[in-house]
């Protein structure tokens, strides 16, 4: 396949990059997205139908991937919309750490997503009279919003990608190293820092009158779970996906079946949870829709994209792990790290393919079966799942991090300034890892 | 006559409201309040994630709704301790860009009262020295800038010369603004040579006297800085003002040449009176 082949998908990135600073107002409606990424999918889609052999049933695949994909994010994003913690923490750093170390573990169950949204109000409550905050919000980032989302499917959507094409759900769970190790890591820094900041701030805070330590006047509000009827489509969408996904490679109904299990499951959810907890978590169809209008123009550019990779592997001159590792995760961390994932593991495939393997981008599940191909697909799942906190853009939820905190009164850095935290804290643990995993 | 104060929440502008109804009174002038959202900065367009722009617009319409209900209440707050002092007062709610707000409006008061540490980027930014500095680059107007803890000394007025034309530009306008009403007039000059700073000094008052200000010639010899000088030469002689003819270089030039200017402004413990 051509080369040109791969400049619908590399401009289409740089678009929706470029489309929230350049027109802020126009890329603020999903309709425009949709256009926009329909205007890109357009001419890939007929020229895979009409001059790509197999491109129809390329593009075919590629349609019930993507409806998997969405199903699997709306399910996730709806079921944990519906589930609301109540109740006051303390904002000492003792707690804080404590939220981030479960933040990190809860990421993997329920989606970085779903936990950031899911902890990021209450933690913030927790800290509202505390004078430094913005450490707390961007070790929650890279915590809970990406690293944490390391061991299954369901953690990082790039991960959920692997498994629509074929990695076994289990097989992220072998990356417990490099999640242990930045998870510990920076869960260390955090709590120094976070230690030496409530010392310094404890004078004024009790000059101030807040209690950081005990009840307050009038009690404090107990802390509870509402909407527990969503932890049990929250284990429905496990299963299905876990049964199901098991099922699928020997009965292709079983995928179809995962994707109306997953839409059923989110509909149990919304008939089940009251509209307070809705209100109360904020709760708005615009961000999933917006998701789904956006990767409607990357499920089809990237098609031709990952087989010119795939076919052009040597000119790239990355071979090994620790490059897979770094060239994955820096470009993770300006586009979304989704379709990087994807396209790292067919220019893994096609590295393995060289040695004289027969893999195709589209089974990525032999890729990580393959001793060679095994480490290459560790070095890009960790890349795109950690180094996607390395900038706001990097990962989903990090701008909606971001949002929120900066709603309840948190000056956040700027891009830029994040970035400065990112590199000076973020990049030094994740080369320890480089060094020691790959 | 009317007296321009920018209103936003730090201590310093708390204070400046009060040196503002004071100078209101004893002029007399009318006062304007001028209270600013920073819209654009609020919802300037940003890197957002793929499913952040709801979270955005969320974000964006939250801080704008918060810079809206603190410029209220500042208005609020201004309007209240301006009228329980008898000042004639009103106000104005504007969208834009502060600095720009700010120096739109300038020209159109004859002096213009802000707090030292001003920040009307509150809702993004931390500090906010861009605003200030550049009001005071080009306001081309008298401004009177307030720290945020006045030390309460007389009614003395020291007003630094040097012959410059910004020092020159500095005496006439003080003298247009008929600050000098009831006041004490010191001119001081900063030099190694005694007689010389003296022989300055001394046509800096003869400047004011043409303009029907009576002031006394200061002559300052002293081994600290230029801005040191001159506010303990302030202090000393019990003044409530200290005047300044100048401007505050970029970040770069006050980095490597330093600006006497920028330093009385951060160490003054009293108002001061700035004309570039």
């Amino acid at each position: 396949m051509s080369a040109l082949a791969a400049v619908p998908f590399v401009l289409y990135l740089l678009v929706i990059a470029a489309m929230p600073l350049v027109v802020a107002r126009f890329w603020d409606h999903n309709r425009n997205k949709l256009a926009v990424a329909l205007a890109a999918a357009l001419p890939v889609a007929i020229y895979l139908v009409a001059a790509a052999p197999g491109g129809a049933e390329l593009l075919a695949d590629t349609a019930r991937e993507y409806a998997a994909f969405i199903a699997l994010l709306g399910a996730l994003f709806v079921i944990t919309a519906g589930i609301y913690l109540r109740g006051e923490l303390a904002g000492t750093p003792v707690v804080n750490t404590c939220v981030l170390a479960i933040g990190a573990v809860l990421a993997s169950a329920i989606g970085t997503t779903g936990a950031s949204a899911l902890l990021i109000r209450p933690l913030l409550r927790a800290n509202a009279q505390r004078r430094h905050r913005r450490h707390v919000v961007v070790f929650f980032i890279f915590l809970v919003a990406n690293g944490g989302g390391l061991l299954t499917p369901l953690g990082d959507p790039p991960l959920f990608l692997g498994f629509l094409r074929g990695v076994p759900f289990g097989w992220t769970l072998g990356l417990v190293l490099p999640w242990a190790m930045v998870s510990a890591a920076l869960l260390a820094v955090f709590a120094i820092t976070d230690r030496w900041l409530y010392r310094r701030e404890l004078p004024g805070l009790r000059r101030g009158g807040g209690e950081l330590h005990g009840p307050r006047r009038g009690g404090r509000e107990p802390l509870g779970l509402e909407g527990g009827w969503n932890l049990v489509w929250l284990a429905g969408v496990v299963a299905t996906v876990l049964v199901l996904g098991a099922l699928s490679p020997r009965w292709p109904a079983a995928r179809y079946l995962q994707i109306a299990a997953l839409v059923g499951f989110a509909a149990l959810s919304i008939a089940t949870t009251p509209r307070r907890i809705h209100e109360a978590n904020r709760f708005s169809w615009a961000p999933i829709l917006e998701v789904a209008a956006v990767f409607v123009g990357i499920f089809v550019t990237m098609v031709p994209a990952l087989v010119v990779l795939s076919d052009r592997r040597a000119s790239l001159g990355i071979t090994r792990p620790q490059q897979f590792f770094w060239a994955s995760g820096a470009l993770s961390s300006v586009l979304d790290n989704a379709p990087t994932y994807l396209t790292f593991a067919s220019l893994a495939t096609g590295v393995v393919n060289a040695s004289g393997a027969q893999l195709s981008v589209h089974d990525l599940g032999a890729l990580a079966a393959h001793p060679a191909g095994r480490d290459l697909l560790r070095a890009v799942s960790c890349g795109s799942v950690l180094m996607g906190a390395m900038t706001y853009i990097g990962n989903g939820p990090n701008f909606m991090v971001k949002a929120i905190a900066e709603q309840h009164h948190v000056r956040m850095p700027s891009f830029f300034g994040y970035m400065v935290w990112s590199i000076a804290i973020l990049a030094p643990v994740l080369a320890a890892v480089a060094l020691v995993v790959f | 006559m009317e007296i321009l104060i920018c209103l936003e929440g730090s201590a310093s502008t708390h204070r400046a409201v009060d040196v503002a109804i004071d100078l209101a009174r004893t002029l007399p002038a009318g006062l304007v309040g001028l209270a600013i959202v920073d819209a654009p900065d609020i919802v300037a367009g940003a890197a957002t994630s793929i499913g952040g722009a709801s979270y955005r617009r969320d974000r964006d319409a939250a801080l704008l709704a918060d810079a809206h209900h603190h410029a209220r209440g500042w208005i609020d707050d201004f309007l209240v301790r301006s009228r329980a002092a008898g000042v004639a007062v009103r106000a104005l709610e504007i969208m834009g860009r502060p600095a720009d707000m700010i120096l739109t409006e300038v020209p159109r008061h004859d002096l213009t009262v802000l707090g030292r540490d001003v920040n009307f980027r509150y809702e993004t930014q931390d500090h906010d020295r861009y605003t200030r500095d550049r009001v005071l680059r080009r306001a081309g107007r008298p401004l009177i800038v307030v720290p945020d803890r006045i030390v309460p000394r007389g009614s003395a007025v020291l007003l630094a010369y040097d012959g410059s034309s910004a020092s020159i530009r500095a005496l006439r306008s003080f003298a247009d603004t008929r600050l000098a009403r009831g006041r004490e007039v010191h001119v001081a000059t900063v030099d190694d040579d005694g007689a010389r700073a003296y022989e300055i000094a001394s046509g800096g008052c003869a400047l004011l006297a043409e303009l029907g200000v009576r002031a006394v010639p200061e002559n300052v010899v002293s081994s600290e800085s230029t801005a040191a000088a001159l506010l303990s030469r302030g202090a000393k002689i019990g003044a409530g003002m200290i005047g300044l003819g100048g401007y505050i270089p970029s970040p770069l030039s006050r980095l490597v040449w330093g600006s006497v200017t920028h330093q009385v402004i951060e160490r003054a413990t009293v108002p001061v009176f700035l004309h570039y």
